[in-house]
C-alpha cells in the first residue's frame, strides 16, 4: 500500500461527499430520524393499561381494591359496568384492556376471615402485554390488606441492569447497532458503483493504483461519517432518552470503530458486485437493513429463536454489536467480558475488506 | 519513426457471451506515432483500447504494451500509460485543479514536478484561469481537454485515447490535438479511436475497424490511393434519373447524394464503364474527383449488404400541408438571466431545403432549436415554424415538426413495430392512418422484416434509421436532426442521407445541427452560429469564398476564419 495514493483518493472522496452537502445533512439526519421513532415507537412496558370494574359488592372495602389497583401509573380506570353484559362489550370492543370483578360477599367474606375470591378478565390479544397486565394486577391485588396477615413466605425481587424496567434502556442501545448496519452501507454502497456509472471507474482501473489502496481510500471518509453517526446515536440515546452508561465510553467508542468499519466495508462490497446505483441501494437494504432488526436481537431474544435460524443470525455483524452496546451501556461490561465479541467483529471487518478487494479487479469485464 | 514496436497485437479475440467483439486482430504501433482506429459504432474500438490499456483481458491472443504482457503483467502497463475512456472520466465535483492533482498523486508524480507540468497542461489546453472551476460546470470541449491533461500529467509514454472527439466542437477540437502534436514530439505515442473520417485524417496511421476485424492498416494518404481513380462527380440538376441510372449499373459501390451533385464510387479498379458514361451523357458534367477516406472505407467494405436496400428508390414523401417558408425567424433572442443564449437570429429556410447548423458547445444551438420547437419562450422576437407562430398553439406546432436526437429515443425492449406504434400513438394517429403511417416509414426506412425483432438488438445503422422513421411517420414539414449519422459507417451514412435528401425533396425541411464535414456537404445551406449570434450563414462554397479559403477547405477551417473574424471581443466558452 502506498500511502501518498491512498491518501490521494481519502482527499479526492472526501471533497466529493463534502460538496454534496444534501447527502451529507441526509446521511447525519437519518440515523437521528430513525432513533426517535424506534425509540418511542418500540415500547414493551404498559403504562395506563384501561380497567373496567363490575362490582357487585359496592362496599367501602371493594371500593379500596379498585383505588388499590388505580392508585399507580399503571392502570387508569376507565368503566363502571352495571351489567355484566355491559362488561362484556366492553371487552370486545377493547374499550378495557383488562376486566376486574368483585362478587357480592367479598366484604363480608373479608370479615370473616375466609378468602374472598376475585375475577380478572384480561384481553389476550396482544399475548405479550397481556402476561404484563395480568402480572400486575396479581401482584397488587396480592398485596392487597395484606399487612396485616401472617406471611409464610416472602418473595424479594430485584431486577438488576434495568432496575427501572424501562424498555427504552433495553431497545436503545440495541438500536445503536441496527442504525449503524442500516445506514453507512446505504452510502457507501453508492461509492463504488457511481463510478461505474459515470465511467471514472475505467481511469482507476488503468492506473496505478491497486485494488487495495482504492478501497482503503474509499473505506476512510466513509467511515468517519459513520463514526459521527454513532457518536451522534449515542449522545441522543444518553442526553435523550436517559439511558444509562455503565461502562467504558472509550470502550464502547474503540468497539463501534470496529463495527462501523465493518458496515462501510460491506456496503462497499455490494457497491463492488453491484453494476448500478439503484440495484446497489437495494442490494444494501436486502443485505443489512431487512435482517438486522429479525436477527440482531434487538427486539426478538436470539435464545427463543429456532436453532437453525440462531446459526443464520451469527452472520450478522449487528447482533455482536447489540450485545456489545447492550453490555457496556447497561451492565458496564468490557473488554474482559466482551472480547470474544469484539474480535469477531474485527475478523469479520477483515474478511468483508478482503473480499472487496478481491471482488474489485482492475478490469471492466 | 525509429520502428520500435510499443504495442503488439497478435491473434486478439474478444467475446461478450458469444457475441465476438474482436475477431483475429494483429497490429503494431511504433514509437512516436499518433495512431488512429477509424471504425463505426459498435465495430469494436473501445473493446480493443480496452485491452490495451489491461484492463480487459482477451478471450484468445495476446497484447504487448511498452514490452508488457496486458494480462500477466497489467499492473506494469497500467502504472505506465495514460488512458482516456469513452465520455467523461473526471470528477465533477471536483475543481480543474483538484482533479489534475488527484491523477498526479495517485500516479506518483512528485509535487515540484507537478507544479511545473500543471501550469504547462493548463496553459496549453488554455484553461489557465479555470483552475478553480468544478468540472462539472466546464463546457464539452473544456472537459474534453481537462481529462487529456489528467493523462498527460505523469507524461506517459503511451497514450489511449478511446472517442477523443466525441461532443467536441471545432475549436476544441484544434486545441486537441495541438496538444496531441506537441506531445508526439517529446515521443509520445499515441493512440486514439474516432468515427470520424475528417479526424482520421491527422494519424500518422490508420486502421479500419469493422465489425471486430481490421480491413487495412495504412497512412491516410496510402488508404486513400487505393481508392484514386474510382470516384466521378457530376454536377447536375436531375438527380432523381442519375440517382436512378446509377442504380442499373452494377459496378457502382457507393452514391453520395450531396445538394446539386452526386458522388459515385466505383469497385475497386474497374474503370467507368462505357454504358454508364452513356447513361449518364447530357445528365450534367462528369468529372474524376480525388477519393477521401470513406471511399477508401467503402471501397474495402465494398459496398455490402447495405447497398441492396438503398437499390429501391426510396418513395419520395409527400407533405400533407405545405408552406413556401418552413422556418421564419426574425430577431429571436433567449435570455437567460444576464446570460444571452440566443441573440437576434433571423433566418429563412424553404420548404424542401436541409440546412446545416454548427457552432461550438454552448453557441446557442441547441437553445434556439428548443425556441422553434416551442419548448423554450424567446425572449424577444418572432418566429414562424411550418406556417405557425411559436408563441401560439404549440401542440399545432408539434404535430407539424419531427425531432431526431443524438442518443435516439427509442425503446430497447420494444419490438421495431411497437416503437413506431407508441410513435404514432404520441402523434395522435389511429387506425388506418397509423397503420399506413407505419407501412410507409418502415418502407421508406428499408426496415421491412425487422418489425418484430427488439430494437436493442438492431444494428447502430438499423436504430438510426428507425429513430427517423418514428421522427418523420406523421410527415412533418420541419425536421430537426441532432448529429443523425455520427459513428455509423460510410455506407449507411450515404443511405441515410438519402433517405433525408428524398424527404426534402417531397417538401419537407430539415435543419441538421453538426460538428462534422461529413454531415455538413450534405446540406445546401449551413449556419454558423458563435456566442448566440449567427455569424454567417450560406452554402459551403459560399462560405469558403467569403473567408478567402480553397474550395475543399474543411468545416474546421472555415469555422476558425469565421471565429477568427469575429474576435473583436474575447472567446469566453461559455457553459453548454
Amino acid at each position: 500500500m502506498n500511502v501518498r495514493r491512498v491518501s490521494a483518493v481519502v482527499l479526492k472522496e472526501s471533497r466529493e461527499i463534502l460538496r454534496d452537502p444534501i447527502t451529507v445533512g441526509v446521511s447525519l439526519l437519518m440515523p437521528l430520524v430513525m432513533l426517535f421513532l424506534f425509540g418511542y415507537a418500540i415500547s414493551l412496558d404498559v403504562r395506563h393499561a384501561a380497567l373496567g370494574v363490575w362490582d357487585g359488592d359496592a362496599t367501602p372495602a371493594s371500593r379500596e381494591l379498585v383505588e388499590a389497583l388505580t392508585g399507580n401509573e399503571y392502570f387508569r380506570l376507565t368503566a363502571h359496568y352495571g351489567s355484566l353484559h355491559d362488561l362484556e362489550q366492553s371487552l370486545q370492543r377493547s374499550e378495557a384492556d383488562l376486566v376486574l370483578v368483585i362478587p357480592p360477599g367479598f366484604a363480608a367474606d373479608l370479615v370473616r376471615g375466609a378468602r374472598p375470591e376475585v375475577q380478572v378478565l384480561v384481553d389476550g390479544t396482544y399475548s405479550a402485554t397481556a402476561l404484563l397486565v395480568s402480572g400486575f394486577a396479581r401482584a397488587i391485588i396480592a398485596g392487597y390488606r395484606q399487612s396485616g396477615r401472617p406471611q409464610l413466605l416472602h418473595l424479594e425481587t430485584r431486577v438488576w441492569y434495568n432496575p427501572s424496567l424501562n424498555s427504552a434502556n433495553y431497545v436503545v442501545p440495541g438500536l445503536y447497532a441496527v442504525i449503524l448496519l442500516a445506514f453507512p452501507p446505504l452510502l457507501t454502497a453508492l461509492g463504488i458503483v457511481r463510478e461505474k456509472e459515470t465511467g471514472t471507474i475505467q481511469s482507476i482501473f488503468a492506473s496505478p493504483l491497486t485494488a487495495a489502496e482504492f478501497i482503503t481510500g474509499k473505506l476512510v471518509p466513509y467511515s468517519l461519517i459513520a463514526f459521527l453517526q454513532m457518536v451522534m446515536v449515542i449522545a441522543v440515546g444518553y442526553a435523550w432518552f436517559g439511558v444509562p452508561f455503565e461502562g467504558s465510553l472509550p470502550f464502547l467508542l474503540a468497539a463501534g470503530l470496529i463495527y462501523v468499519l465493518c458496515t462501510v466495508g460491506i456496503g462497499l462490497l455490494v457497491s463492488t458486485v453491484t453494476r448500478t446505483q439503484l440495484v446497489a441501494m437495494l442490494l444494501a437494504l436486502i443485505v443489512t437493513l431487512m435482517p438486522s432488526f429479525l436477527f440482531s436481537g434487538l427486539l426478538f431474544p436470539i435464545f427463543t429463536m429456532p436453532e437453525l435460524l440462531q446459526l443464520y443470525t451469527n452472520v450478522f455483524p449487528g447482533r455482536y454489536f447489540v450485545d456489545i452496546s447492550r453490555g457496556v451501556a447497561l451492565k458496564g461490561a468490557g473488554l474482559e467480558i466482551l472480547g470474544f465479541e469484539v474480535a469477531l467483529l474485527a475478523l469479520y471487518t477483515l474478511a468483508v475488506f478482503l473480499l472487496a478487494v478481491w471482488r474489485l479487479k482492475k478490469k471492466v469485464a | 519513426m525509429s520502428g520500435e514496436a510499443i504495442i503488439e497485437v497478435q491473434g486478439l479475440h474478444r467475446a461478450f457471451g458469444r457475441q465476438p467483439a474482436l475477431a483475429g486482430l494483429d497490429l503494431q504501433v511504433s514509437r512516436g506515432e499518433i495512431f488512429g482506429v477509424l471504425g463505426p459504432d459498435g465495430a469494436g474500438k473501445t473493446t480493443l483500447m480496452q485491452c490495451l490499456a489491461a484492463i480487459l483481458d482477451p478471450s484468445e491472443g495476446a497484447c504487448r504494451v511498452l514490452g508488457f504482457d496486458t494480462v500477466r503483467q497489467a499492473a506494469e502497463v497500467t502504472s505506465r500509460i495514460g488512458y482516456m475512456s469513452q465520455g467523461f472520466t473526471l470528477y465533477d465535483r471536483l475543481s480543474v485543479d483538484e482533479n489534475l492533482a488527484f491523477a498526479a498523486q495517485i500516479r506518483g508524480v512528485p509535487d515540484s514536478a507537478f507544479r511545473d507540468r500543471r501550469q504547462r497542461l493548463l496553459e496549453m489546453a488554455r484553461l489557465v484561469h479555470f483552475g478553480a472551476r468544478r468540472a462539472g460546470a466546464l463546457s464539452g470541449g473544456m472537459r474534453k481537454k481537462l481529462s487529456l491533461c489528467t493523462n498527460l500529467i505523469h507524461e506517459p509514454p503511451l497514450l489511449l485515447l478511446d472517442e477523443l472527439s466525441l461532443g467536441v466542437d471545432p475549436l476544441s477540437r484544434r486545441e486537441l490535438w495541438r496538444m496531441l502534436r506537441a506531445f508526439r514530439e517529446q515521443g509520445t505515442t499515441v493512440v486514439l479511436t474516432t468515427p470520424y473520417m475528417d479526424e482520421a485524417a491527422y494519424c500518422d496511421r490508420l486502421a479500419f475497424l469493422h465489425e471486430g476485424r481490421l480491413l487495412a492498416v495504412d497512412s491516410p494518404a496510402g488508404l486513400r490511393a487505393r481508392a484514386e481513380g474510382s470516384v466521378y462527380r457530376l454536377r447536375t440538376a436531375k438527380t432523381i434519373t442519375t440517382r436512378e441510372r446509377l442504380d442499373d449499373a452494377a459496378e457502382v459501390i457507393g452514391v453520395q447524394w450531396l445538394p446539386g451533385q452526386l458522388v459515385f464510387q466505383l469497385a475497386a479498379g474497374v474503370p467507368l464503364p462505357e454504358p454508364l458514361r452513356t447513361a449518364l451523357d447530357g445528365l450534367g458534367e462528369l468529372q474524376p474527383v480525388t477519393a477521401e477516406l470513406e471511399h477508401a472505407f467503402v471501397q474495402l467494405v465494398g459496398g455490402g449488404q447495405e447497398r441492396q436496400g438503398a437499390r429501391q428508390a426510396a418513395p419520395v414523401a409527400k407533405c400533407t400541408e405545405q408552406t413556401a417558408e418552413a422556418i421564419a425567424v426574425t430577431d429571436l433572442s433567449v435570455r437567460f438571466g444576464d446570460f444571452t443564449a440566443v441573440d437576434r437570429v433571423s433566418v429563412s429556410v424553404a420548404a424542401g431545403e436541409v440546412i446545416g447548423w454548427l457552432g461550438p458547445n454552448g453557441a446557442g444551438k441547441t437553445t434556439l432549436i428548443r425556441a422553434l420547437c416551442s419548448l423554450q419562450r424567446p425572449s424577444a422576437g418572432s418566429a414562424r415554424v411550418a406556417g405557425q407562430d411559436i408563441a401560439h398553439a404549440p401542440l399545432a406546432l408539434r404535430q407539424r415538426i419531427g425531432y431526431m436526437s443524438q442518443r435516439f429515443s427509442l425503446y430497447p425492449d420494444l419490438t421495431v413495430a411497437e416503437n413506431l406504434a407508441f410513435f404514432a400513438g404520441a402523434y395522435g394517429l389511429r387506425g388506418e392512418a397509423r397503420r399506413s403511417a407505419m407501412a410507409w416509414a418502415i418502407e421508406m426506412t428499408g426496415l421491412e422484416g425487422t418489425e418484430s425483432r427488439w430494437v436493442g438488438d438492431l444494428s447502430g445503422a438499423q436504430r438510426q434509421r428507425l429513430a427517423l422513421a418514428c421522427a418523420v411517420m406523421h410527415r412533418p414539414q420541419v425536421l430537426f436532426l441532432d448529429e443523425p449519422t455520427s459513428g455509423v459507417d460510410p455506407t449507411s451514412r450515404q443511405r441515410f442521407w438519402e433517405l433525408i435528401q428524398s424527404l426534402a425533396r417531397g417538401g419537407m425541411a430539415v435543419l441538421v445541427t453538426t460538428h462534422y464535414l461529413e454531415e455538413a456537404s450534405y446540406c445546401h445551406r449551413l449556419g454558423l452560429m458563435f456566442q448566440g449570434r449567427l455569424i454567417a450563414i450560406g452554402t459551403l462554397a459560399e462560405l469558403q469564398v467569403e473567408v478567402g479559403l480553397a474550395a475543399g477547405a474543411e468545416i474546421e477551417a472555415i469555422f476558425m476564419a469565421y471565429m477568427a473574424r469575429e474576435r473583436s471581443q474575447p472567446p469566453g466558452e461559455a457553459v453548454a
